[in-house]
């Protein structure tokens, strides 16, 4: 038994020594910004370092605090696809409740007073409380599996935001709106000060990361997301535990939503968030999350909703056209290849093939004409020919040269 | 090797080894065309690693197949069918949502211009083929809501719709009811006089021996021998199985019985689908402070059901009374019956025990976190030494706390779960079926270990699916059959024949 104590400190060290993943991304996200401080034309990252600094840090932490509660939920065995749509109503619930308290100063651009502001952000956060209570009822009582009852709210709350918002505005202000404007002093100050957002990210990472690791709430939901059955039989109440993770997922996007207001200096819950509860699914297993539940850590998610971050904000600058339009082109990316890398290597190499049979051939022109288009779209028609005629060259070069290989091998 | 004519398996010299483990080493196998041949051996002897090689899920590392004195070399299941072997794993393999008839040409599906299905040729020959089995199943039927022994008859009928002149069965009968180990007997005996030829897989000594031609014995991944039924006698057969004779040892222990600690009075459960299984019928017995009480039954008699029941895991509805301590309780979660000493080690340890996520301390650790709690917040040291004391109580061999669970053996991880709960300091432990696939070593360990937290005035229920395992460790037995209790013998009376009578009484 004594060697058993001799090998804590070595274990205690490796705690706290980031894992593989970690440092890999931590590298990646390094190599990203050199990448584009050195290919983008305008050297935007010399030349402006504090703005674009700035713009990182707060895309980041607006991506960060619900890539949290998704980061969450999905150790704990779930998903949570209907964040994107919390965010709108949680924006849109904090305008009406203002509206409601102070509605000649909202129409008019005036300070509503923090008292108001401090309900409205309570009434957002409650808002998320319900959402999340509701999911675990869905999920736990009626049966649904995760994915369809946060597929419902994320179709559901959206619409749910859209009509709360009209006819909140029909009633209070003279038109029919499908936004409000939200001006008080206290969400400008946190738009124009990146601190807010990085310093709530930062707060809340930190929370996270210790519930996670250092409480037995936090071992509960690992336990649940790594063998549900097991972790009642061992008297985990699993609902409970649940119950905690879809609020923090719902709350999280809440905050989230606040942030959006501000940022934007209106709550339009058309369009707000959307799609983004993808981004914080990505930021999740990009960190290392694992979608079947039960592994991932919150140091990992942080720096993957950094890198993804880094990564569109890298393409913006260096294509020059609005990082939106190819924001998800980007997510999609590097999902697949971090994952890819990240743990399936080990199963590509085990086949040794990454074009094998009839669905290796299809894949080849699907591959080249990514390429191709991508490249034609981003820099011409010239270069992408170019490019779709490389890629499909080297592809069926690859081709050949696998069955050339597993023919031998055999 | 000279080829006989009339044999229809010839397996040389094959060897096959797993990392870190020798599954087979070199064994020999004759199988004579149209005989019934029996494999015995106990769990990890390597009698389902030598049928996987034949049926083409393995490949041998070394060694010589032959069917009907052809040489083969096969690269998956696909070539063995061919070649005419088809298996019946011991798990069934069926697709569940899918009718009988779609199961059995699953793969092969009778097809009809533009390709498309031929649902009607399916069914007549899906129902030719169950009529030839005795089948009273309808092809149509969804193969999910037929009873296990149905199911293993849509199984045998695929393999006969391959043409298979080779079967291998995997333990076919350890989750069949007594009428259907007939009927499955009546199928074989069928078989065998079309020609078929059948390895069949079995430790059950009694079936072996009705039905067998010839027997071969493996132990440890080596060949023992291989007999004539009419050569030799079940005991003698046990006696190769283990490599010494198997007496009846049983654990000598001191009177310590205490007082009634568990009580259960007229258990009754309806469970939530409608099917005869997981239903219990009055059910009642009482556990004293250090004694083992022995549940004994056939698979789906309702042994787990019990204990699930008891411990608060159930999600059927049901009615009696449990009394703890001469206290009435009614436990609506595991973590009630925890806090009030009682624990249960799950029956499927890969399914319901084991976290494959966590670390070999996380896993034990689980149930007592909070006694590690220091100033609000988990402290890894008091875990670590805790962990520790359970590593060291009942001798987990694991290269550290941090090693992952999985990467221990199946008598190590059950060790762990064990652990886990034995550090929640219980009164009452229920062990439902502990040692099932883990090595002769591990067992021998668990038999201690039981036996000491006895002496030590624990009180214990334990069910396992082997009689004599049973018979060594508990005082008492119940012996259970379809929800009912339809036994109970002291220490004194029971004998495996005893129990196994009960256990299949109609």
């Amino acid at each position: 038994m004594m060697k058993l104590w001799h090998l804590f400190p070595r274990n205690a060290l490796q705690r706290w020594l980031p894992s593989q993943n970690e440092s890999s991304l931590l590298v990646a996200i390094v190599v990203a910004l050199a990448f584009t401080a050195i290919v983008d034309t305008n050297h935007t990252y010399f030349f402006r370092p504090l703005e674009s600094l700035r713009d990182i840090a707060r895309n980041s932490a607006m991506l960060g605090i619900f890539s949290l509660g998704a980061a969450v939920v999905i150790i704990a065995g779930g998903i949570d696809l209907s964040s994107g749509s919390m965010i709108a109503l949680s924006g849109t619930v904090c305008s009406v409740t203002m509206l409601a308290l102070a509605p000649t100063e909202m129409m008019a651009f005036q300070p509503v007073g923090w008292v108001i502001v401090l309900i409205a952000i309570l009434a957002s956060l409650v808002t998320g409380f319900f959402v999340g209570t509701l999911h675990t009822w869905l999920i736990t009582v009626i049966r649904l599996p995760p994915f369809v009852a946060t597929l419902a709210t994320l179709v559901g709350l959206r619409s749910f935001a859209r009509a709360l918002c009209e006819s909140s505005t029909s009633v209070l202000t003279p038109t029919k709106s499908a936004v409000i404007n939200v001006a008080d002093p206290v969400f400008k100050a946190v738009r124009d000060n990146v601190w807010f957002s990085v310093g709530t990210f930062l707060v809340l990472a930190c929370i996270t990361w210790i519930i996670l690791s250092r409480t037995v709430l936090g071992r509960h939901l690992k336990a649940l997301g790594g063998n549900e059955q097991a972790s009642r039989l061992a008297g985990i109440h699993t609902d409970n535990v649940k119950w905690f993770a879809y609020c923090f997922g719902a709350m999280t996007a809440a905050l989230a939503g606040l942030f959006y207001v501000a940022n934007e200096s209106v709550a339009a819950p058309v369009n707000q968030g959307r799609g983004h509860e993808l981004n914080a699914i990505a930021a999740a297993v990009v960190g290392g999350c694992s979608l079947s539940g039960g592994v991932g850590t919150i140091p990992g998610t942080v720096l993957g909703a950094l890198f993804l971050r880094v990564v569109i904000d890298a393409v913006s600058k260096i294509i020059k056209t609005g990082a939106d339009v190819y924001e998800g082109l980007i997510v999609g990316g590097v999902v697949v290849l971090a994952v890819t890398f990240a743990q399936g290597m080990s199963k590509v190499q085990h086949d040794r093939r990454i074009l094998p049979g009839s669905l290796g051939l299809c894949t080849i022109p699907v591959l080249a004409l990514i390429a191709g288009s991508l490249a034609a779209m981003t820099t011409g028609i010239g270069s992408g020919l170019a490019a779709g005629f490389t890629a499909l060259i080297a592809l069926l070069s690859l081709r050949i040269y696998e069955t050339r290989r597993s023919s031998q091998g055999v | 090797m000279e080829v006989l004519p009339d044999v229809a398996v010839a397996m040389k010299g094959i060897t096959k080894q797993f990392p870190g483990v020798v599954a087979l080493d070199s064994v020999t196998l004759h199988v004579r065309r149209g005989e019934v041949h029996a494999l015995c051996g106990e769990n990890g002897a390597g009698k389902s690693t030598l049928m996987k090689i034949l049926s083409g899920v393995y490949q041998p590392d070394a060694g010589e197949l032959q069917i009907s004195g052809k040489k083969v070399n096969f690269q998956g299941t696909r070539d063995a069918e061919v070649a005419g072997v088809a298996i019946i794993h011991q798990e069934l393999e069926l697709v569940e949502e899918l009718s009988v008839a779609a199961n059995i040409f699953l793969g092969r599906e009778p097809r009809k211009m533009f390709g498309l299905l031929n649902d009607n040729i399916a069914k007549e020959k899906s129902q030719s083929l169950l009529t030839l089995l005795e089948a009273s199943i309808s092809p149509e039927e969804k193969t999910g809501t037929l009873r296990v022994g149905d199911q293993q008859l849509v199984e045998i009928a695929k393999a006969l719709s391959l043409n298979a002149s080779i079967i291998v069965m995997d333990e076919p009968t350890s989750a069949l009811t007594d009428s259907e180990v007939e009927r499955l007997e009546r199928t074989i005996n069928t078989l065998r006089q079309q020609g078929c030829t059948i390895l069949y897989i079995s430790h059950k000594m009694d079936e072996v021996f009705r039905l067998a031609d010839q027997i071969t014995v493996l132990r440890d991944g080596r060949l023992v021998c291989t007999v004539d039924k009419t050569e030799t006698s079940p005991a003698e057969v046990a006696g190769w199985m283990v490599g010494r004779n198997i007496e009846k040892h049983r654990f000598r222990r001191q009177e310590t019985i205490g007082k009634c600690l568990l009580e259960v009075k007229n258990l009754s459960l309806t469970s939530k689908d409608s099917s005869q299984r997981g239903r219990l019928h009055n059910v009642s017995f009482r556990v004293h402070a250090g004694e083992v009480l022995g549940i004994a039954g056939l698979m789906g008699a309702g042994r787990t059901e019990v204990l699930e029941t008891i411990f608060g895991a159930t999600h059927g509805r049901w009615q009696g009374e449990i009394l703890l301590s001469g206290k009435s309780v009614r436990f609506n979660h595991p973590s009630e019956a925890c806090d009030a000493g009682l624990v249960m080690v799950p029956e499927d340890r890969k399914r319901l025990g084991v976290f494959a996520n966590f670390n070999v301390n996380e896993n034990i650790s689980l149930c007592s976190l909070f006694r590690t709690i220091r100033n609000g917040f988990l402290s890894r040291q008091v875990e670590e030494s805790l962990v520790a004391q359970g590593i060291h109580q009942i001798g987990i061999k694991t290269p550290s706390q941090a090693t992952r669970i999985t990467q221990l053996s199946g008598g190590n991880q059950q060790k762990c779960i064990i652990s886990r709960w034995l550090l929640t300091k219980p009164k009452i432990l229920l062990l439902d079926d502990p040692t099932r696939g883990i090595d002769v070593g591990a067992k021998a360990d668990l038999y201690t270990l039981i036996n000491s937290l006895c002496q030590a005035g624990m009180a214990v229920v334990l069910t396992s699916s082997e009689l004599p395992e049973l018979l060594g460790l508990a005082d008492r037995f119940i012996v259970m059959n379809e929800g009912k209790v339809t036994g109970e013998f002291s220490h004194d009376e029971a004998t495996e024949k005893k129990l196994m009578a009960a256990a299949t009484l109609g």
